[in-house]
């Protein structure tokens, strides 16, 4: 009798582990079951190792309940879990290392910032940035780009040292960066800029002209002149219609339309 | 402990006690042997003629098709193709006066439009002073922004606004007229 | 392990040493002899990752002159249109000249910047030139067909006037 009892528990013990490693459903409270919130992805694919295909839209279903709030979580969990080719570039999840940067339903935005639309009816496109050359899927080539942010000179240049101790400014003149040196460099807004799209190997795009000016703004600086000399062209600068497709799609709320606009102010002053 | 694994340990040994110039040429001859893999050497040089090569197979990404219509870039392109419909029409006016002075006068073109329909003349008037009213606006704006007036997001979407009801109201004036 | 390090480190330098100006060398040529061409706005670009982009050289004419005469321009278009609304061209025939000047300038530089937006010469080198001497030649003409109107005929705001009441 004893000995009966015993096998019976440990029998059952036994099933309710093997039953832990499958449902996790005998030995814990049930939790919560979600209903299934299916909703439909549709992502830009490219693979370079197939060059002659053509780019295609894949389509992947995903329950919303199962993933977290935001893109980038949908897009982790279709490489996770679905199709691991998937490929993009993330990094911080929290919206400052801009990596993520893509065209969400018409939109450049960073996937890690812009939440799934709860809608299940409605399909959820996701391109890379318009108008750059595709490495693979949701990868641009930003090559191009960077080498635009090296061509300004994004540092302090001051022939006159102060005799001791750092560069000082006023409040005033401190205030005159903020907005600006915010940035990420993530290219969702020159990659908006149908004048980018058109003549990106001239003209410079907003992100860069706006850390052009964060630079001709700061009082540290001394060498304004020759920068807003290197603008003084047709197309690095002037290129710029004052489209405000930069302000309107920057994910981290910075407005390089009007950081444009004054630099043009500025030497049209001069 | 790597060398050792791929059987390199005697050679690694060998080698470690060679004179250099030997040295060098031994390693690289027992490395390439034992692999028994054809390992072609290329100059640092070569990676831009790689990247190149795979560069020109790259598809650009979609852009003015895919992107959302917004009031920032359609009434930008709106401006341009106002702009330049209304210069079409002064240009082709121009150059036809020019070639054909006899044929274009103020009284053929009056006499012209007096004969035509009711319906015709309105649409017509419609079409001309739709864009007309709307360059008009939009360049107002477009003025501001370059004395740098207007230029946060909101203030420009409520110039844009602005635009859109001022070119509505002028519009319909104008066509009345 | 201490061995395989050593010749870990060894082969680097030992290509390095044996070719090093080889290598240089070979590396410039490669480069003028690539047979991957320039292409203006193309996948390829000009100079290394590391170099930076290279500016025009600048011209003020080009820059900010061009820009704020542009603007002064548009803008001196406001208090015209406005007067030849209230006004009549034949009366005040300086305003028709004005105006059909200022028009005429306003729409060619509208119609340059659409070239060099849509068809700039380093993209199309022969469309964009053929576009650009069109253009002068259209704004040639142009003029001198306004001018005319103006002066042999009613004049610019009277004709529109006329126009719409007609």
């Amino acid at each position: 009798m004893h000995v009966l009892a015993k096998t019976a528990r440990a029998s059952a013990l036994r099933s309710c582990i093997r039953s832990f490693a499958s449902s996790a459903a005998r030995c814990q409270a049930t939790p919560l079951e979600k209903p299934v919130l299916n909703k439909e992805f549709k992502i830009y694919r490219w693979n370079p190792d197939e060059p002659a295909k053509k780019p295609t839209l894949q389509s992947y279903i995903i329950d919303l309940n199962q993933t977290g709030p935001m893109i980038l979580d949908a897009l982790i969990k279709i490489k996770n879990e679905v199709d691991p080719t998937l490929t993009f570039r993330r990094s911080c999840r929290e919206g400052i290392c801009g990596s993520c940067a893509m065209n969400i339903d018409g939109q450049n935005t960073l996937a890690c910032l812009c939440r799934i639309d709860r809608n299940p009816s409605k399909n959820s496109k996701i391109y890379p940035l318009p108008h750059m050359y595709i490495v693979k899927d949701l990868v641009p080539d930003l090559t191009l780009f960077y080498k635009q942010y090296k061509s300004i000179k994004p540092y302090l240049q001051n022939d006159n040292l102060p005799e001791q101790g750092e560069f000082l400014q006023t409040q005033e003149d401190r205030k005159k960066l903020d907005g600006l040196y915010e940035c990420i460099l993530c290219a969702c807004c020159s990659t908006s800029c149908p004048s980018y799209w058109w003549n990106q190997d001239e003209y410079l795009g907003p992100a860069t002209l706006m850390q052009a000016y964060r630079w001709i703004a700061d009082s540290r600086d001394s060498y304004g002149s020759q920068r807003k000399e290197q603008l003084q062209n047709e197309m690095s600068m002037y290129r710029c219609h004052t489209i405000f497709n930069c302000a309107r799609t920057c994910p981290k709320g910075l407005n390089p339309a009007e950081a444009i606009a004054k630099i043009k102010l500025e030497l049209a002053a001069d | 402990m790597m060398s050792a694994r791929i059987g390199l340990g005697s050679v690694t040994r060998r080698v470690a006690f060679a004179p250099v110039i030997g040295r060098n040429q031994i390693a690289l001859r027992t490395l390439i042997l034992k692999r028994g893999v054809q390992i072609q050497s290329l100059p640092p040089s070569a990676s831009e003629e790689i990247l190149n090569a795979q560069r020109l197979k790259r598809p650009s990404s979609p852009h003015f098709t895919i992107y959302q219509p917004q009031l920032t870039w359609l009434s930008s392109i709106a401006n341009r193709a106002t702009g330049g419909a209304l210069s079409a029409l002064l240009y082709g006016f121009s150059l036809a006066y020019l070639v054909a002075p006899d044929t274009f006068t103020s009284v053929n073109i009056v006499e012209f439009v007096a004969g035509l329909p009711d319906y015709l003349k309105y649409t017509g008037k419609l079409i001309l002073a739709a864009p007309f009213t709307f360059h008009f606006w939009n360049g107002l704006r477009h003025l501001s922004w370059d004395m740098g007036k207007l230029l946060s997001l909101k203030g420009a979407y409520r110039a844009g606004y602005a635009v859109l009801g001022a070119t509505a109201i002028s519009t319909v004036a104008l066509v009345l007229m | 392990m201490a061995s395989s390090m050593l010749l870990r480190s060894m082969l680097p330098r030992t290509f390095a040493s044996a070719t090093g100006r080889n290598v240089l060398r070979s590396a410039s040529q490669v480069r003028a002899s690539s047979t991957t061409q320039y292409v203006p706005g193309g996948p390829i670009i000009k100079g290394t990752v590391n170099d930076p982009i290279e500016f025009p050289p600048p011209s003020r004419t080009h820059g900010s002159y061009h820009w704020a005469f542009e603007r002064l321009l548009a803008a001196s278009l406001v208090p015209m249109t406005a007067a030849a609304f209230v006004t009549s061209g034949s009366s005040y025939p300086v305003l028709d000249g004005l105006l059909g000047l200022s028009l005429v300038m306003h729409s060619h530089i509208g119609f340059d910047s659409m070239i060099v937006d849509y068809v700039h010469k380093r993209k199309f080198p022969i469309l964009g030139p053929v576009m650009t001497w069109t253009l002068r030649t259209a704004t040639v003409g142009v003029l001198v067909g306004v001018y005319q109107f103006n002066t042999n005929d009613i004049g610019l705001t009277e004709l529109i006037a006329k126009v719409w009441t007609a």
